[in-house]
This record gives C-alpha cells, sequence and structure tokens, in this order.
C-alpha cells in the first residue's frame, strides 16, 4: 500500500497582483514530500519558494487546489484552526530573523508558549544552550550577531517540538561560517526526525539537502534527490502543466 | 546574571515593550493623561453642580487642601448656593453635553493614539501570528498595554492634571471674567468611579477597534509592512 504523503499539494495555484500586473507565484503546482525530508527550494527570487512556503505553513490560502500536511486540508481550516496548526505543527525561521526587538533572546523564544498554562521554562534555556547562547539569553536582538539573532530564531521555531520546520533563506543574511553551524544544525534536526523545508540561494545548503526542487515562475522546474530519499513526488497535474510549455 | 521571570505573561510583553519604546509610551502617556484631565474636570463640573448641596462642606474641605488661594472661590459658591433652581438645570444640561462632548473627543484622541501605535506594530503582530498567536491572543496584548496606558493616565490626571485644572479654574475665577467656573470643581466618590470607568472603557474600546482590523488581516501582509 502506498504511503500517505506528509505534505500533499495537488494543482495549488496562488496569484498576486503586483501593480495592477496579475503574478502567478504558484501554478497549478502539485507535489508530494514524505515525512522526515530535508528539502532544498531552490531557484530566482519571484520563483514561488516563499509562497510555497507560506502555503504548506498554514500562513497563507491558494486561491484554488489543496494543501494537506500531516492527514490536514489547511484549505479547509479558518484562520483561528490555521492559528493552532501553526503553533503545534510548523516552525518557522526567515531570512531576516523576526524576532521581537523589546524582548530579551529568552523572552523571544517563550513567545509561541507565551499564552500556554505549562510554560516549559526549562526548554526555553534547553534549546538556548544548545544553540550555544547560553550567555546571551538576556540580550535583545539589537545587542546580538546576524548568525546569533538567527539562532534565537531556530530555538524559538523548536520551542513547541514541531514536526515541520519551515526556513526562508535561513542563511540569507550571515556569514559563510554560521551559515555551515546552520546547515549542520539543520542536518542535526533532520536526523531527529524533522521534515525540513528551505528555500534558499545557497549552493552549499542546498548541497546538504536530501532533495531538490527548482522552482521557476510558480512552476516545479527540477527535482533532484539524493540515493538515500527519493521521497519528492510531481504529480501528473505537475506533468501536464509542463507539457503545454 | 540577571534573574528571569519566572512566567512570560501579557504583562512581561506589554511592560518589556513600553520600556524599549520609552519616548512613545510617554507621549501615549501624556495625552491621554491630559484628555482624561479634561474628562475629570467636565464629570467634576457636572458631579459638582448635580449633586446636592450637603456636599458643599465636603467639597470645600477637599477644595481647602489643594487650592491656595481660595477666599474668591468661595465667594463664588455662595453665588452658587445662592442659585435658582433653573438656572442649576440649565447648567447641569450644558455639562452634561459637554461632557459627552468630552467623551467623544476623548474617544477619537485615545483611538488615533492606540491605532498609530497598531499601525507602527504591523509587521510584529504578523511575527506574532505567524508563530501560531491567534487574532484574538494579540488583541489581549493590545488591550492588556492599552488598559494599563489606561489606568496609569486616570491616576496621573487625578493627581496631577486635576489640581492643575482646579488651580486654572480658581485664577479664572480670580479674574472674574468667567461665569462658568463659579461652580466649583469638586471630587465626590461617585466622580472617581464613573471617572475610571470611562476612561479604562474608552481606553478599551478604542483599543480593540483600532487594533480588531489589522490584526484580523493576512499574517503574510502585516509581515511584509515596513517598520
Amino acid at each position: 500500500m502506498p504511503r500517505e504523503p506528509f505534505i500533499l499539494l495537488e494543482d495549488v495555484s496562488k496569484g498576486y497582483s503586483v501593480g495592477g500586473q496579475p503574478v502567478h507565484a504558484l501554478d497549478h503546482l502539485t507535489l508530494s514530500i514524505d515525512k522526515g525530508d530535508m528539502c532544498a527550494l531552490m531557484g530566482p527570487s519571484g520563483a514561488g519558494k516563499t509562497t510555497l512556503l507560506n502555503m504548506i505553513g498554514g500562513l497563507d490560502v491558494p486561491d484554488s487546489g489543496k494543501v494537506m500536511v500531516g492527514g490536514l486540508d489547511l484549505s479547509r481550516l479558518n484562520e483561528m484552526q490555521r492559528a493552532s496548526f501553526r503553533k503545534r505543527n510548523v516552525g518557522f525561521i526567515f531570512q531576516f530573523y523576526n524576532l521581537i526587538p523589546s524582548l530579551t533572546a529568552y523572552e523571544n523564544v517563550l513567545v509561541p508558549v507565551m499564552f500556554e498554562r505549562d510554560q516549559r521554562r526549562s526548554r526555553a534555556e534547553e534549546l538556548l544552550d544548545r544553540m550555544g547562547l547560553s550567555r546571551r539569553m538576556d540580550h535583545r536582538p539589537s545587542e546580538l550577531s546576524g548568525g546569533e539573532r538567527q539562532r534565537v530564531a531556530i530555538a524559538r521555531a523548536l520551542m513547541n517540538d514541531p514536526p515541520l520546520i519551515l526556513a526562508d533563506e535561513p542563511t540569507g543574511n550571515i556569514d559563510s561560517e554560521t551559515a555551515r553551524e546552520i546547515v549542520s544544525l539543520f542536518r542535526q534536526l533532520n536526523d531527529e526526525g524533522k521534515t525540513l523545508i528551505m528555500a534558499t540561494h545557497d549552493r552549499m545548503m542546498a548541497g546538504k539537502a536530501r532533495s531538490m526542487l527548482r522552482m521557476r515562475d510558480g512552476r516545479i522546474s527540477g527535482i533532484k534527490a539524493s540515493p538515500r530519499s527519493s521521497t519528492v513526488h510531481l504529480g501528473s497535474a505537475q506533468y501536464q502543466t509542463q507539457a503545454r510549455e | 546574571m540577571t534573574e528571569r521571570p519566572k512566567t512570560f505573561t501579557i504583562a512581561t510583553y506589554g511592560l518589556s515593550h513600553m520600556r524599549h519604546n520609552v519616548m512613545r509610551t510617554i507621549t501615549v502617556l501624556v495625552t491621554l493623561m491630559i484628555t482624561m484631565g479634561f474628562l475629570i474636570l467636565t464629570l467634576s463640573l457636572f458631579f459638582g453642580l448635580a449633586s446636592e448641596f450637603d456636599t458643599d462642606s465636603e467639597r470645600r474641605s477637599i477644595l481647602e487642601g489643594k487650592v491656595p488661594t481660595s477666599t474668591d472661590l468661595f465667594r463664588d459658591l455662595r453665588i452658587d448656593r445662592d442659585m435658582s433652581e433653573g438656572s442649576r438645570q440649565a447648567l447641569v444640561e450644558l455639562l452634561l453635553f459637554t461632557t459627552v462632548l468630552v467623551c467623544t473627543v476623548s474617544f477619537f484622541i485615545i483611538y488615533n493614539t492606540m491605532a498609530l501605535s497598531v499601525r507602527e506594530r504591523r509587521r510584529e503582530i504578523g511575527i506574532l501570528r505567524a508563530l501560531g498567536l491567534s487574532s484574538w491572543e494579540v488583541t489581549k496584548l493590545f488591550l492588556a498595554e492599552g488598559g494599563f496606558i489606561g489606568l496609569v493616565s486616570w491616576i496621573s490626571a487625578l493627581f496631577l492634571g486635576m489640581p492643575l485644572i482646579l488651580n486654572l479654574s480658581v485664577y479664572l475665577l480670580e479674574r472674574g471674567d468667567t461665569a462658568f467656573f463659579f461652580v466649583a470643581p469638586a471630587i465626590p466618590p461617585q466622580l472617581l468611579v464613573v471617572s475610571f470607568l470611562s476612561c479604562m472603557g474608552l481606553c478599551l474600546v478604542s483599543t480593540y477597534l483600532a487594533a480588531r482590523t489589522r490584526i484580523g488581516s493576512s499574517p503574510v501582509k502585516l509581515m511584509r509592512s515596513q517598520e
């Protein structure tokens, strides 16, 4: 019996209007990604990488098509249910860190659990310790380097122990040495069973992934899976889209 | 190393934000304090005139403690006591109208102040939403801040603004060029209750209305906003 994919997109389209011109951020995209994959999304700016991540993370909804994550149809959830889905299942890591400037590193990590009864504060300290930031916990983002900020953001993404990590250009604003550390950390997280999807321009980072999707104009233009894993599948709709080109 | 907070709550979040943005917090507090000062003054005039004249001695003792030059004030209070029922009624109605007007103006001032604060923090709202906080949870953060600012402004208005306004009214009385201020301001207990409820109500409702639209919009759009 075929395995149920962890992430499944069926004929997903999403359009925006930029300066009055319609832009197809995702154009009839169909793909599936298995649990435990570490997938790199590559492609030029405007190819639809961030939109794809936003769809999978329940931050945005498609104009048409279906987005399933862990058996849950995100396109059928209302905003409150999507927020709950994000809190429990997704850890976001952004290019510009997106930390709250008024809070310390420690408090930033606690933001996702602010309204929880059991805040597991020791977990926040452990995560920051794991990120090598045990001496920087009480510093605000403005007092931290780019690499340190990104590590705080990673600790925050892991606070709820989500099965899925989505990273949008996580090494886009940091030096190559810190980038290597972050890639190595991502590999560790993947080895621990987390599914990682990262949009990146960084070839070194993409080279460490188990699979790679190349995107162009809201479509998948190429796919590469390492011998260890061939977990990314393109559906028939995608082939039809490509055939029309 | 500093002691980390035992719990990370709405209060921790709000206070960190206010500490981090000291100038903005002071601006908001001063704006609201002045607005609430006027609101309290109008209410006090209203209560002063509408309440029974038995409270005159009480009023006088309060004023004696707070107002340095009160001779003329008491002379005018005598005029107040001698005022005909019809004139008093007309003044009560005028003050009721003024109170409603001041409440409406206060609401718009507070609403604008809060709307500006929410607008400045669109990106932050987007981040919170992306991290899985619901619209209502983010709204609660803003309501807590609005409520706290309202409380501090009310207390400041009461203890700092009122004596200033009382002194101003005494000054105007001494010049004798205003008939309006001969109704000496009073601070009866019901003023405390009504002014507290109206100040907090105005703050919470205007914060809620200012926050509601933006907090409810798409997290992706909010995160794209520039600071």
